[in-house]
């Protein structure tokens, strides 16, 4: 049965939480903004993708306009930001509290109502990272201890060690973007893995190895030529908005990956052993430290990073005995990019968190700014949060 | 209580014929009443159920929330239609006829692209070429969702198409499609190849039952007895 949120918990209560975590950010300097509900879907879905467009309420108006009510409030704000600042140019710490809309089957239950109310903080154009994410993270658990949450977990992850790690090994470009690309996909990631160990054979391609070696990637004119050379043997008209040069480059790609050396063994297995990594945050980087010297990898400023994030916690005041890091945790929103957290309770179990954030670098020049800006954000989703103080968590 | 078992049977087509050969072939006559046209129907050997003629797609959704008891509809529409089949629908025959897959089909100019894994990069590569996401026209929305999530593919919009969608990349409304295939004749007449490893669904005309429909009374021996005797 459909829950709505009016009638699954009390209005009342949900208020006054609200309000206290409202409160929390506000004194801490961040600005109460209210970004439109309705959002032309075209940015709003480019940016999130279509796995979320899926549980996203897209309809079209009368004068033909696609628009959605917003699945989630960091695009929103962002594109508020934008619409204040164009340039993109000056920093921002903005807080908000409102609902948001996502498609539940069977119209979900009361730890994930269809309509749910979020309250968070996004901050803009902060160049000091580390300190940005500690505050972010100290601020969520502020927050949700002012709403009456008693105990809680955290769980955070770091892609910024896994880019460092990719890019401190010996491999193409190409496959560091194709690892990183599956990252979050955990069955995707192990098979791309697995084929970048074994290294590439006639099976992987459809065009014949013939044609493959002769392809030069230092004469793409002459490559292209041979394509369409190939193309017109077998009758295979050109089709679509992709150009010949398009599809000529990829084969260039393919043809090199067929020369190069697979990814050695040593490397696969240590990728394996870094995205194995669950610990509690001290040890675990004890342990990618270990496993970096043992191995000869140098991802040193990535570490350093790690490590001034921690201290920087510890100075937060935030009990890091109930926290853990992961380093294949991940979130399933496209846009993160760097540090990512979630706050959980045991009784709601996995998949309910009741506050998460990270980082988007990314997403304020995907929604038009001029270039890319440093971004920090957490949001609550407090549905949830209201159930586990009912419970007395 | 229901007084009697509804069952929706296809209102036109091959599906519509071969269903009724089922029924026909199992002692279960179905007679249209009325016109020729009519949209209700009787079975003369069942006098405990009615039949009602609809489109396929309306059986999916009828079975959904509950409006007949039991349906013969595609696969392809049960699984896109329903997102929480596991709760609502019974699946109680495969019947054999109206084999089609569903499939991820491709311009065969793309030679550089043979399996799902290769659409990600080539999304990514084609974003910065050309500004925006690869274009996928389909109907399957639920199912081009599902199958793309699984397989890592993000970087993709739907375009829904609801006809001719074997023609969109060519119109250059869409790069490439999800569409339902028996032959593979069709896409080949467009110039379109499926991927090695892109069949999402291999889908046949089935007898489902509704988990939703009211079951109390003669619905459930009406029921019974029908399959008693399609299966005898």
């Amino acid at each position: 049965m459909a829950v709505e949120s009016s009638q699954g918990v009390a209005l009342e209560a949900l208020e006054s939480q609200a309000a206290a975590m409202r409160k929390v950010f506000t004194e801490a300097g961040f600005e109460l903004v209210a970004p439109a509900i309705l959002q032309p879907a075209d940015v709003f879905l480019d940016v999130v993708g279509e796995a979320l467009r899926g549980r996203t309420y897209v309809f079209t108006d009368p004068d033909g306009t696609e628009l959605c009510l917003r699945p989630d409030l960091t695009v929103p704000t962002a594109r508020a930001y934008l619409a204040r600042y164009p340039k993109a140019d000056v920093r921002a710490r903005y807080c908000y509290d409102g609902p948001t809309f996502r498609f539940q089957r069977g119209g979900g239950d009361t730890a994930h109502p269809r309509e749910f109310r979020q309250v968070g903080v996004e901050a803009f154009g902060h160049t000091d990272r580390e300190k940005m994410e500690a505050e972010i993270v100290a601020l969520a658990i502020a927050a949700v201890e002012a709403a009456g949450l008693k105990s809680w977990r955290l769980r955070f992850g770091d892609l910024g060690l896994f880019q460092a790690l990719l890019g401190a090994l010996e491999m193409p470009e190409r496959w560091r973007a194709r690892l990183k690309r599956n990252f979050w996909r955990r069955h995707a990631f192990r098979a791309e893995l697995e084929r970048l160990g074994k290294g590439f054979g006639d099976g992987d391609f459809e065009v014949p190895g013939e044609l493959l070696d002769a392809l030069d990637p230092a004469d793409p004119e002459a490559a292209e030529e041979k394509v369409a050379a190939h193309l017109e043997s077998r009758g295979i008209p050109l089709i679509g908005t992709r150009s010949l040069s398009e599809i000529t480059a990829r084969l260039l790609d393919q043809a090199a990956d067929r020369r190069a050396p697979p990814l050695t063994a040593q490397a696969v297995k240590t990728i394996e052993d870094y995205v194995a990594i669950k610990a509690p945050p001290k040890a675990a980087g004890a342990r990618i430290d270990d496993l970096m010297s043992e191995r000869g990898v140098d991802i040193g400023p990535a570490l350093e990073s790690y490590r001034r994030r921690l201290e920087l916690f510890r100075e937060a005041g935030i009990d890091l005995s109930v926290a853990e890091f992961s380093a294949e945790f991940g979130r399933n929103l496209e846009y993160y990019t760097g540090f990512v957290f979630e706050l959980e309770v045991a009784s709601l179990g996995a998949g309910s968190h009741i506050a998460g954030g990270g980082r988007y670098d990314n997403l304020l020049a995907a929604v038009g700014a001029p270039h890319e800006v440093p971004s920090v954000g957490l949001a609550i989703h407090t549905e949830r949060l209201h159930l586990a103080v009912e419970e007395g968590l | 209580m229901a007084d009697k078992l509804i069952i929706g049977v296809p209102s036109k087509g091959r599906l519509m014929d071969r269903t009724l050969e089922v029924f026909a072939a199992a002692g279960l006559k179905i007679k249209r009443d009325g016109e020729r046209r009519g949209y209700l129907g009787h079975i003369e050997a069942l006098g405990g159920a009615e039949v009602s003629f609809l489109s396929a797609a309306e059986i999916a959704q009828s079975i959904n929330c509950g409006r007949v008891h039991l349906g013969v509809t595609g696969e392809d529409l049960i699984h896109e239609q329903i997102s929480d089949l596991e709760a609502r629908v019974s699946l109680l025959k495969a019947l054999g006829f109206g084999r089609a897959d569903v499939v991820v089909a491709v311009p065969t100019c793309w030679i550089d692209v043979s399996h799902v894994s290769d659409l990600e990069d080539t999304a990514e590569r084609f974003r910065k070429a050309h500004g925006r996401r690869l274009r996928v026209a389909t109907k399957y929305l639920n199912l081009t969702r599902r199958f793309f999530a699984e397989h890592g593919v993000t970087g993709y919009r739907i375009v829904e198409s609801l006809g001719a969608t074997e023609g969109t990349p060519a119109a250059g409304t869409a790069d490439l499609i999800v569409d339902i295939t028996s032959t593979g004749a069709t896409l080949a007449a467009n110039n379109l190849k499926v991927l090695a490893d892109g069949v999402i669904l291999k889908s046949q005309a089935i007898l489902v039952a509704s988990k939703g429909a009211d079951w109390s009374g003669p619905a459930c021996e009406a029921r019974t007895e029908l399959m008693a005797r399609l299966e005898a």
